[in-house]
C-alpha cells in the first residue's frame, strides 16, 4: 500500500513507532470526537444551523448555475419533440377539453351556492400566498435524509415552514433557511408528516415518509372506513403549514394498518416548484418573561431584562 | 508520490522556497477530489429512494489507499462533517463513520500489504455495507431514528461505481506524479 522504504536505523524505527503511536491517539479523539457531537445533536438538534445554512449557501447557487444549461438542453429536446405526434396529441386534447368544460358546466350552479352560502355564513378564509417561483437546485439522493435545496432564501422572503408545491402535488416545506439558499424536507423523509385527508370519505389521517417511493398513511381518525384503490389524498390544513386540498397522492395499496400512498408529485420532477407562505400564522412561541405584580428592581433593568408584564396590562386568559 | 518531499527547509535555496510554497496546494488535491465527488452526488437527480452512489466515502476511501499519508483519519472526519452539513444528517454521522472507514482501509492496508484490485473491491464492498449498517444506530443515537434498508440501493450502485471512481483518483494521482516538482538535493 505505501511504498515508502523501511527505515533501517533504530532511531528512525523509534521515531516510525513513535508517529505511528500519535496517529492512533488523533484517530481514536477523533471518532470520539463524532460520537460526542452526535450526543450534542441529539440534545440540541439546532446545534450547526449556521453552519450549515452557510455550507448550503455556495451549494446551492452553485447547482442552479451547473443546471441551467442541462435545463436548457433539455427543453430545447422537448422542443424538437413537440412536433413528432402533434395532431394526435391535439385531437386527445380537444376531447379532453369537451369533457372538462361539460364538467365545469355542471359544478357552475354548485359552485355559485356555495358562493353565496359563505357570504351569508360570513366566512372569512386565509388566503394562499406565493412567495417565489424556483426550480430544485440540489437533493440528497444519496442519503437517508430526503430533503432537496433550493437556490433562494432569506433575502426573497422565505422562512421556515412555507409549504414546497409543484403543479402535481406537494413536495414538501422548508425545513432550513440560509440567505440564499432553502433546505426543502421532502414528504418522503422520515420526519415528514403531512396532515391529509382522504377526499372521498372526508377521513383525516397523517401522511409520513418512510425513505421509500412511497408514504404511508398512518393515524386514521374516525371510523375504519376500507379505502379503495386510486382514492385521492389531498392536504387537510391542519397544524396551519400545509394550504388545505393540495395533492398529496393516490391511494395504491389499502391495507387497514396502514394503506400506502404514491405521491402525485414526483419527489425532484424537473418543473418548478413554488415556495407559499404557511397556511396559517405560526404562534408565536417567544418567552414572554414572567407576570408581576412587585416592581422590578432597577438593577435588573439596567442589566438587559425585559420589560415586565404587570398583571394589569396583561389579556385575562380565557 | 503527487508531492516529493522537499529539502530541508534551513537548506532551501529562495526559488526552491518559492517552488515549495507554489507546490503545496498537491496535498490538498485528495481532499478537494472528495469535496467535488460530495458536491457532485448533490446532483438534482429525480430519483425516489437514496440510490445515487456514496461519492464522496469512495474519494476519501480510494485516496486513503493511494495516498494514505494525504488521507488521514482526522481529515476524513472534516470531510464527513461537511457532508452531514450538506446532506442534512444530525452532525456527526457521516464524520464518525467517514474516520472509522479510513482507520480501517489503513489497519487493512498494514494487515494485507501488496494486493490485486479485486481485492480491493471486496474491501470496499464490506466497507460499504458497514457504513449502510452503522448509519441507522448512529442516526438513532442522534435522536433521528431512520429506516436504512433503502440504503441498499446505495449499497448496490456504489460498489458498481467503485472501479470508475478508483479509475479517476488513479488518473489525477498519475497527473500530479507526472509534473510533481524535482528538487536538487545538496
Amino acid at each position: 500500500m505505501d511504498w515508502t522504504p523501511v527505515p533501517r536505523r533504530p532511531t528512525a524505527i523509534r521515531r516510525e513507532q513513535n508517529l505511528a503511536l500519535v496517529s492512533a491517539v488523533i484517530s481514536g479523539g477523533v471518532i470520539a470526537a463524532g460520537l460526542i457531537l452526535l450526543l450534542v445533536a441529539r440534545v440540541n438538534p439546532e446545534t450547526a444551523d449556521g453552519v450549515r445554512a452557510a455550507a448550503t449557501d455556495i451549494v446551492a447557487p452553485t447547482w442552479s448555475i451547473v443546471r441551467a444549461p442541462i435545463d436548457g438542453a433539455a427543453k430545447l429536446g422537448g422542443a424538437i419533440a413537440d412536433y413528432f405526434g402533434a395532431v394526435s396529441r391535439a385531437d386527445h386534447l380537444s376531447a379532453e377539453l369537451d369533457k372538462a368544460n361539460a364538467g365545469l358546466r355542471a359544478a357552475r350552479k354548485g359552485q355559485r351556492e356555495l358562493l353565496q352560502l359563505k357570504r351569508l355564513m360570513a366566512v372569512r378564509e386565509p388566503s394562499r400566498t406565493v412567495v417565489t417561483t424556483t426550480r430544485i437546485a440540489a437533493a440528497t439522493a444519496g442519503s437517508v435524509a430526503r430533503t432537496a435545496m433550493l437556490a433562494v432564501g432569506d433575502s426573497d422572503g422565505i422562512t421556515r415552514d412555507m409549504p414546497v408545491i409543484a403543479a402535481d402535488g406537494l413536495v414538501g416545506r422548508t425545513l432550513e433557511v440560509g440567505r440564499f439558499s432553502a433546505r426543502v424536507l421532502l414528504i418522503t423523509d422520515p420526519l415528514s408528516r403531512v396532515p391529509v385527508v382522504v377526499e372521498r370519505t372526508g377521513q383525516a389521517g397523517l401522511a409520513s415518509g418512510r425513505n421509500l417511493p412511497t408514504l404511508l398513511l398512518a393515524d386514521r381518525i374516525g371510523p375504519d372506513v376500507t379505502l379503495l384503490v386510486g382514492d385521492r389524498i389531498v392536504t387537510s390544513g391542519d397544524g396551519g403549514v400545509y394550504p388545505p386540498g393540495v395533492p398529496v397522492g393516490i391511494v395504491v395499496d389499502p391495507r387497514s394498518d396502514g394503506a400506502i400512498i404514491r405521491p402525485a408529485a414526483s419527489p425532484l420532477g424537473g418543473g418548478f416548484v413554488t415556495v407559499e407562505r404557511g397556511w396559517l400564522p405560526i404562534p408565536d412561541n417567544q418567552p414572554k418573561g414572567p407576570v408581576f405584580d412587585a416592581p422590578v428592581p432597577v438593577e435588573a433593568r439596567t442589566r438587559g431584562a425585559p420589560a415586565p408584564r404587570v398583571r394589569s396590562n396583561t389579556a385575562p386568559v380565557n | 508520490m503527487i508531492a516529493t518531499p522537499p529539502p530541508p527547509a534551513r537548506l532551501m535555496t529562495p526559488s526552491e522556497r518559492r517552488g515549495w510554497l507554489l507546490s503545496t496546494w498537491r496535498y490538498v488535491v485528495p481532499a478537494l477530489t472528495s469535496v467535488a465527488l460530495l458536491v457532485l452526488m448533490l446532483a438534482p437527480l429525480p430519483l425516489a429512494v437514496p440510490a445515487v452512489p456514496h461519492l464522496a466515502l469512495m474519494g476519501v476511501l480510494v485516496w486513503a489507499m493511494l495516498q494514505p499519508a494525504l488521507m488521514p483519519p482526522w481529515l476524513a472526519f472534516c470531510i464527513g462533517a461537511l457532508t452531514d452539513l450538506l446532506f442534512g444528517q444530525p452532525l456527526g454521522v457521516n464524520a464518525t463513520l467517514f474516520a472509522v472507514a479510513t482507520g480501517t482501509m489503513r489497519l487493512s492496508g498494514r494487515a494485507f500489504g501488496r494486493h490485486g484490485s479485486g481485492f480491493d473491491w471486496l474491501l470496499v464492498a464490506g466497507i460499504l455495507f458497514g457504513f449502510m449498517v452503522l448509519t441507522g444506530p448512529l442516526m438513532a443515537l442522534a435522536g433521528r431514528p431512520t429506516p436504512v434498508l433503502p440504503l441498499l440501493w446505495q449499497w448496490l450502485t456504489s460498489v458498481m461505481a467503485w472501479p470508475l471512481v478508483v479509475r479517476v483518483c488513479a488518473a489525477i494521482q498519475r497527473r500530479l506524479a507526472a509534473t510533481a516538482p524535482l528538487w536538487r538535493h545538496g
